[in-house]
C-alpha cells in the first residue's frame, strides 16, 4: 500500500513497489494522459510532475513514493496556467498529433516555474527531453515564449 | 513476494543492506530500463545523509543520492562537474537520476564519472559494519566490475576544494541531449607561478573503464610552460600508445581521432 | 492572403491539450485480452516444427491454421501471409500469437514455445539479391546519342539508408467481435486499406466488417501498410478467442519490427555537353525488404522523380525493387521521392563542381519551366515558380553570399551552406484516383443544422479535422462549431481513398468543397439532407500509361527550395545546424499555422534522415538499434528556429486552389544539408546518413 499525494487529493495504490509509475497511473487511476512512448526514459510521453520536477513516470518505481506529490496533466489541466499556456499552444497551432503533447505541457510548466523569463535557449533545453516527431519543435518553442509573456505574475 | 524498503536513515540503510539481497536504487533511471518484475528494492531517495551537498576543511562532499539537477544548483560544486552533469540525457533524468547511481552503474560513458576520474575524487562507502574511503580510480576493477561489497552503499564522493578552476570538458554525442557519451574527455590543468602543479586528463566512452593515467599527466608537473612544450611530443605519443578503444558500435578510430584532438586542444589552449 | 488561409484554433486542440483524447491504449474494453508474436529469430528458415507448452485455460495461440478466409495479407499484392506456412523470411517474421489476460503470463508462455527451424541461406545485401520484386523502365529522347556526342561522361552512384517513421504513438489496434461482426479499431492512416485486408483474411461480409481510426499519434506512412497486417493477424486471434484482443506495439517491437523507408542505391549517368547535361541514364535499385508491401508504387515515384526538377530531354530510367531477409519496408512520408531526390541534386551538384561552375547557376540553367515536359512526357501544365523561390530563399538566408564566404576555411570551426530544389508529384500516381480509389465523399445535414463530414481521411496530426471543417464551414457560410468532423468509422463514411500521397485536401478536400456547394443551394433549414460526390478526374491530363511510365505522372506538383546553414567542429567531426529555411508552394494553404507546422515537421525529419538516422542491421539480419536511445532523432535542441516562407500558385482543381503539402517538406532539407557539409568540408559525399564517424574519416584523410 503505498500512499501518496496525486492531483491535490491523498490516495493509495496497492501497486507493488517496483511497478511503474506511469503503469500505476494508466491502469489503477486511469489517468491515461500520460503516454507510454519508449519505456526507456528517452522520449518524455510520460512525464508528470513529482514533487515539484518534471520526471519520466515510467523511470519512477512506485516504492520511492511514499508521501510525494505528483501531478499529471488531469490535475495540471485544472490550473490557470494551464489556461494561458493552452491557449498559447492553440494560438500558433502547436498541438498536432497530440502524443508528445501532454508531456511538453507539463515540461513548458517546469520551464516557465523555474524561470518565468525564459530565453529561446531555455526554453528549448527545458524541452529537450520530450521528443516531438510531428512539429519539428517550432511551434512549441513559440507558444511557451507567448505562455510566458502572456502569464506575466501567474509563474 | 517482492520485497522493498524505504530507508529514511543511512543507519537503516546499511542494516537492511547487510541483511537483504536486495538492490539499491536511488534514481531509477538506469534500474527502470530493464526493470525485473520481482526486483527487490532498497529506496534510497529520502536518506537525508546521502542528499547532502557539504564542505570542510578537506573537501566538499557530495551525497550520493544527490540528483543531477540537485548537484548542479549547488553553490558549493565545482564547475567542471556542472559542465558534465548539464550534459546528461534532459531535465526529467536530471531530477531523478544521481550522481551514486551514474557511478555504481560501472559504465565508462557515465558523464559525471569521468569528471571524478579527472579530478581525481574519492568515495566513500560504508556498511554497518564501518566504513573506507577510496579513490575513484580502485573503485572500477573492470568493465561493470565494482570493487563494492554486498553489504556497502556509496554515501558520499569527496571531491577536492581547489586546483580544478583551469578545467577542459567536452562530451560527444550522437545528438545535443538525450544523448549518450560516445566519447568524453575532461582535463584539469593548476598552473602556479608559471609551473605545472598538477595535471589531470580523463577518457570516457573509450574503454572498459574511464581511462586516466596519472603516470603519463606526471610528465607534466613541475614543468614550466615551455619545459611542459618541450616534452609534450612525448606526452602525446604515451597517450596514443594508452588510448586503446574498445571495438563497439562507435568507430573505434572515431574515438580515438577525438581523444588524441582533444587533449592537443587541451595543451594547446593552455599554451603548450 | 485568401480568407481560408487564416489561422484558427485546430479543432481537436481540447482534446489532446488537456490529456483527454483517447488513443488506442488508453481504451479498455470488457473482457479484453491481449495479443504478443512469437516471431521469427531466423533471417530465413524453414519451420519444421512448433512445440508448444501447456497453455493455461483463457490462453490462446492463433496461427496459420486460424485464418477462417485466405492466409493472405491484401497490401498492393498479396505475398505476405497472415502467418506464415512454413517459412520464415526475416527476423521477427511473425510466426504466431499468443493471446491471454495477463501480459506476464503471456510472456512465459512465449519463452517456453520451441520452434525448431530448417536454416537456409538469407540475403542481406541488396546487391546480392537477385530477386527482383519489381522492374520499371521507361525512357524519352535519344540517351544514347547524347552519349555519344557529350564532350565529357560523369558517372557517380548514390546511396540513401532506412529510415524509421518514429511517430510517438506505437502501432496498436483491438480487434473485438460482436453480433456476428468484427470491429477493427486504432492507430491508422486508411481505414478502407485495412477494411479490405481484414475482409480477405477472415472471410466475413463486407457488412459485418467495420474498422474505426481512433485518435492516432503520427503516421508518416508507418500506420499506411502495416496496420493491415497487424489487424488480419488480430482480427484471426479475435475469432478464435471470441474476445476483444488489444495490441500495441512496445517501442522496441515497433523499431524492429514494423516497415521503414526503402534504402536506395541510384546509379547517375551523365552526358554534358557544351556546359550542360543533355542526357542521362539513371539506375534506380530500392530494398524492398522480405515482402513486397508497398514497394512497388514507392519505385514508382521514385523513377519518376529521378531527374528532379531539370529539364532532362534524353532519359532513360530503369528501376528495380530487390528482396533482402530483411523487415519489409513500407512507406514513409515522401514514398521513394527522398531518395531519387537526394541522388539527382547531388549528381548536379558534383557535375557542377567536375566543371567548375557555380552549382546553384548550373542548376537554375536546367529548371523546368511551364510548359516543358516531364520525365514521363507528361507536361509542367502550370507555373513553376522555383526561380522566384530560389530569390526568396536567397534573401531569407543570404544563401550566395555565405556560400563565397564559405570557400577555403581553414579554422577549427567551418561552417557550410546548401541548397536544393525540389518538386513532390501531388496526389496518387498516373491514373490510380480514377481506377482504383475511385473516391467518394459525403456531407450530412443534420436536423439540427449541423453538418457532418464523411470521409475516410484520417487526421494523425496533420489538421485533417481542422482544415476540412474549414471548407465546409467557409463555403456554407456557418460557423465552423457547426461542422462535425468524427474519426472515420467505415460504417458510416464512404472510402475516401486513404491518407497518403499528399491528395487529402487536393482530391477529398475538393470533393467536400463540391458537396458543401451543393448543399449550400439545396439547404433545407431543419431537415436531414445527404450530399455525395464522386472523384471527377482532370480533363487537362496527359493520359498515364503505367506500363510505359508514359504521360502525366502527376496532375500537379508542389515545388520547394531548402538552405541549410550548418558548422563542423573538426576537432571532433560534429556538425550543428544553425539555420534551416524553407520556401514553399503548395498552392492556397487551407491554414497558414498548420501548413507551417507541417512544413517545418517535415523539415526536421528530413534533417535527421541526412545526419542522425540509421538502422543497423547486423550479420545475422537482426536490427541492433531498436530503442530511442539508439535509433536518434532530433531533439529541440538539434536545430535552430526553422524560417519556412510561402509562395503560392494555386491550383485550378484543388479546392481553393490547394495542392498536395503533407510530404514536400520531406524531399528537400536531405541534399541542402549534405550541400551545406560539402561547402564545410570541401569534400563529396554519396551517401545519406552522413555521419560524424564519415566526418571524421574524410578528416583523417585529408590530414595525412
Amino acid at each position: 500500500m503505498i500512499k501518496f499525494i496525486l492531483n491535490g487529493e491523498e490516495v493509495t495504490s496497492n501497486a507493488n513497489p517496483n511497478e511503474r509509475l506511469l503503469d500505476v497511473l494508466r491502469n489503477e487511476f486511469r489517468l491515461t494522459g500520460a503516454k507510454c512512448g519508449c519505456k526507456e526514459g528517452e522520449c518524455g510521453a510520460c512525464s508528470v510532475i513529482l514533487n515539484e520536477k518534471l520526471v519520466n513516470s515510467c523511470m519512477v518505481a512506485m516504492g520511492s513514493i511514499e508521501g510525494s506529490t505528483v501531478m499529471t496533466i488531469e490535475g495540471y489541466s485544472k490550473t490557470d496556467r494551464f489556461t494561458v499556456l493552452e491557449n498559447a499552444y492553440a494560438a500558433v497551432s502547436a498541438v498536432q498529433c497530440g502524443f508528445c503533447i501532454p508531456g511538453m505541457m507539463l515540461a513548458s510548466e517546469r520551464i516557465l516555474a523555474e524561470n518565468p523569463n525564459p530565453t529561446e535557449e531555455d526554453i528549448r533545453r527545458g524541452i529537450s527531453g520530450n521528443l516531438c516527431r510531428c512539429t519539428g519543435y517550432n511551434a512549441i518553442v513559440e507558444a511557451i515564449g507567448i505562455a510566458a509573456k502572456e502569464g506575466k505574475g501567474l509563474w | 513476494m517482492v520485497k522493498s524498503y524505504l530507508a529514511t536513515s543511512l543507519k537503516e540503510a546499511l542494516e537492511i543492506r547487510g541483511r537483504e539481497s536486495i538492490t539499491p536504487y536511488a534514481g531509477g533511471t538506469d534500474l527502470m530500463i530493464e526493470a525485473h518484475d520481482d526486483a527487490s528494492y532498497l529506496f534510497l531517495n529520502k536518506i537525508p545523509e546521502l542528499k547532502q551537498i557539504t564542505v570542510d576543511d578537506e573537501y566538499i562532499r557530495i551525497g550520493a543520492a544527490s540528483t543531477f539537477t540537485e548537484v548542479y544548483q549547488s553553490k558549493l560544486v565545482p564547475q567542471i562537474l556542472k559542465d558534465a552533469v548539464i550534459e546528461i540525457a534532459a531535465p526529467a533524468i536530471r531530477n531523478l537520476g544521481t550522481i551514486g547511481g551514474n557511478i555504481c552503474n560501472g559504465s565508462p560513458k557515465g558523464d559525471s564519472v569521468l569528471i571524478f576520474f579527472a579530478t581525481d575524487s574519492k568515495l566513500r562507502l560504508a556498511s554497518s559494519k564501518g566504513e573506507r574511503i577510496l579513490p575513484i580510480k580502485d573503485f572500477y576493477l573492470g568493465r561493470k566490475k565494482l570493487a563494492i561489497q554486498d553489504d556497502e552503499l556509496l554515501v558520499e564522493i569527496l571531491m577536492s576544494k581547489t586546483g580544478l578552476d583551469n578545467y577542459y570538458y567536452k562530451k560527444i554525442g550522437a545528438r545535443n541531449a538525450l544523448a549518450i557519451s560516445r566519447v568524453s574527455f575532461a582535463g584539469v590543468l593548476d598552473i602556479k607561478d608559471g609551473k605545472v602543479v598538477n595535471c589531470m586528463t580523463a577518457f570516457g566512452a573509450v574503454s572498459d573503464v574511464v581511462i586516466r593515467r596519472p603516470d603519463i599527466d606526471g610528465m607534466l608537473i613541475g614543468k614550466t610552460i615551455d619545459e611542459a612544450k618541450a616534452v609534450k611530443e612525448k606526452y602525446l605519443a604515451a597517450f596514443d600508445e594508452a588510448i586503446v578503444p574498445i571495438r563497439g558500435r562507435v568507430s573505434a578510430e572515431y574515438r580515438k581521432s577525438v581523444c588524441m584532438n582533444l587533449l592537443k586542444d587541451f595543451l594547446e589552449s593552455n599554451g603548450i | 492572403m485568401e480568407a481560408i488561409s487564416k489561422s484558427v484554433k485546430k479543432m481537436d486542440h481540447d482534446a489532446k491539450v488537456s490529456g483527454q483524447a483517447l488513443y488506442v491504449d488508453d481504451i479498455i474494453m470488457d473482457d479484453m485480452l491481449y495479443g504478443k508474436m512469437l516471431r521469427s529469430t531466423k533471417a530465413k528458415a524453414r519451420i519444421k516444427n512448433i512445440t508448444l507448452p501447456n497453455i493455461s485455460a483463457g490462453y490462446f495461440v492463433v496461427d496459420k491454421n486460424d485464418v477462417p478466409g485466405e492466409n493472405k495479407i491484401h497490401v498492393v499484392e498479396e505475398d505476405m501471409p497472415v502467418f506464415p506456412v512454413d517459412t520464415v523470411e526475416y527476423v521477427g517474421d511473425p510466426i504466431l500469437m499468443v493471446v491471454g489476460p495477463d501480459k506476464k503470463e503471456i510472456g512465459k508462455i512465449l519463452s517456453e514455445i520451441v520452434v525448431d527451424y530448417e536454416e537456409l541461406e538469407p540475403v542481406f545485401d541488396v546487391r546480392k539479391s537477385d530477386v527482383s520484386f519489381f522492374h520499371y523502365n521507361y525512357a524519352k529522347g535519344d540517351v544514347d546519342k547524347a552519349f555519344e556526342e557529350a564532350d565529357r561522361i560523369i558517372t557517380e552512384t548514390f546511396e540513401t539508408g532506412h529510415q524509421e517513421q518514429a511517430y510517438l504513438e506505437t502501432n496498436g489496434l483491438i480487434a473485438y467481435p460482436h453480433d456476428g461482426r468484427m470491429t477493427v479499431r486504432g492507430s491508422m492512416q486508411c481505414p478502407y486499406y485495412v477494411f479490405g485486408a481484414v475482409a480477405k483474411a477472415i472471410g466475413y461480409d463486407k457488412k459485418d466488417i467495420q474498422i474505426i481510426q481512433d485518435v492516432t499519434g503520427g503516421g508518416f506512412g508507418g500506420k499506411e501498410d502495416y496496420p493491415s497486417i497487424l489487424a488480419c493477424q488480430l482480427a484471426v486471434a479475435a475469432i478464435k478467442a471470441n474476445k476483444p484482443v488489444k495490441y500495441v506495439f512496445e517501442r522496441r517491437e515497433d523499431i524492429e519490427f514494423t516497415s521503414k523507408r526503402h534504402p536506395s542505391i541510384c546509379t547517375y549517368k551523365a552526358a554534358i555537353k557544351n556546359g550542360r547535361v543533355t542526357g542521362m541514364d539513371i539506375d534506380v535499385t530500392y530494398n524492398s525488404g522480405a515482402y513486397t508491401t508497398l514497394t512497388n508504387v514507392v519505385l514508382q515515384r521514385g523513377i519518376i522523380g529521378a531527374s528532379g526538377v531539370y529539364n532532362i530531354t534524353n532519359l532513360r530510367v530503369t528501376g528495380d525493387a530487390k528482396k533482402t531477409n530483411t523487415v519489409p519496408n513500407g512507406a514513409m512520408r515522401g514514398f521513394g521521392a527522398p531518395q531519387t531526390f537526394f541522388a539527382i541534386e547531388m549528381m548536379m551538384l558534383h557535375i557542377a563542381k567536375e566543371l567548375g561552375v557555380d552549382s546553384l547557376k548550373f542548376k537554375e540553367q536546367h529548371m523546368v519551366k511551364q510548359g516543358d515536359a516531364t520525365s514521363t512526357s507528361g507536361q509542367f501544365h502550370f507555373h513553376v515558380p522555383l526561380p522566384e523561390m530560389v530569390e526568396r530563399a536567397d534573401q531569407l538566408s543570404d544563401f550566395r553570399k555565405k556560400r563565397e564566404l564559405y570557400k577555403n576555411q581553414t579554422g577549427r570551426y567551418r561552417k557550410g551552406i546548401g541548397i536544393s530544389l525540389v518538386y513532390h508529384g501531388c496526389g496518387f500516381t498516373g491514373s490510380g484516383e480514377r481506377d482504383f480509389i475511385k473516391a467518394v465523399a459525403r456531407l450530412k445535414k443534420n436536423a439540427d443544422d449541423t453538418v457532418e463530414i464523411l470521409i475516410s481521411i484520417t487526421d494523425m496530426g496533420q489538421g485533417a479535422k481542422t482544415t476540412f471543417s474549414k471548407i465546409v464551414a467557409d463555403t456554407l457560410g456557418i460557423s465552423i462549431d457547426k461542422v462535425i468532423f468524427a474519426n472515420p468509422d467505415t460504417d458510416r463514411v464512404p472510402d475516401s481513398g486513404p491518407t497518403v500521397a499528399s491528395r487529402s485536401l487536393m482530391v477529398v478536400g475538393q470533393l467536400i468543397k463540391r458537396a458543401a456547394e451543393k448543399l449550400k443551394v439545396q439547404w433545407k433549414s431543419g431537415e436531414e439532407q445527404m450530399i455525395e460526390e464522386h472523384y471527377v478526374h482532370p480533363d487537362f491530363l496527359i493520359p498515364f500509361d503505367i506500363n510505359t511510365f508514359h504521360g502525366d505522372a502527376y496532375p500537379t506538383y508542389s515545388w520547394s527550395v531548402n538552405v541549410i546553414e550548418l558548422e563542423v567542429d573538426t576537432l571532433t567531426a560534429t556538425t550543428n545546424v544553425l539555420g534551416a529555411w524553407g520556401v514553399y508552394d503548395v498552392g492556397t494553404p487551407l491554414d497558414l499555422n498548420i501548413l507551417h507546422g507541417q512544413m517545418q515537421g517535415g523539415f526536421l525529419q528530413s534533417i535527421g534522415y541526412a545526419s542522425m538516422e540509421q538502422i543497423n542491421y547486423n550479420e545475422k539480419g537482426i536490427i541492433r538499434n531498436n530503442s530511442f536511445s539508439d535509433y536518434i532523432i532530433p531533439t529541440s535542441m538539434d536545430v535552430p528556429n526553422m524560417v519556412t516562407d510561402i509562395i503560392e500558385v494555386p491550383y485550378i482543381e484543388g479546392p481553393y486552389g490547394a495542392k498536395g503539402a503533407g510530404e514536400l517538406p520531406n524531399v528537400g532539407p536531405a541534399p541542402a544539408y549534405i550541400d551545406a557539409l560539402e561547402n564545410a568540408l570541401e569534400n563529396r559525399i554519396n551517401h545519406i546518413p552522413y555521419t560524424q564517424e564519415d566526418t571524421m574519416k574524410y578528416l583523417q584523410e585529408v590530414a595525412k
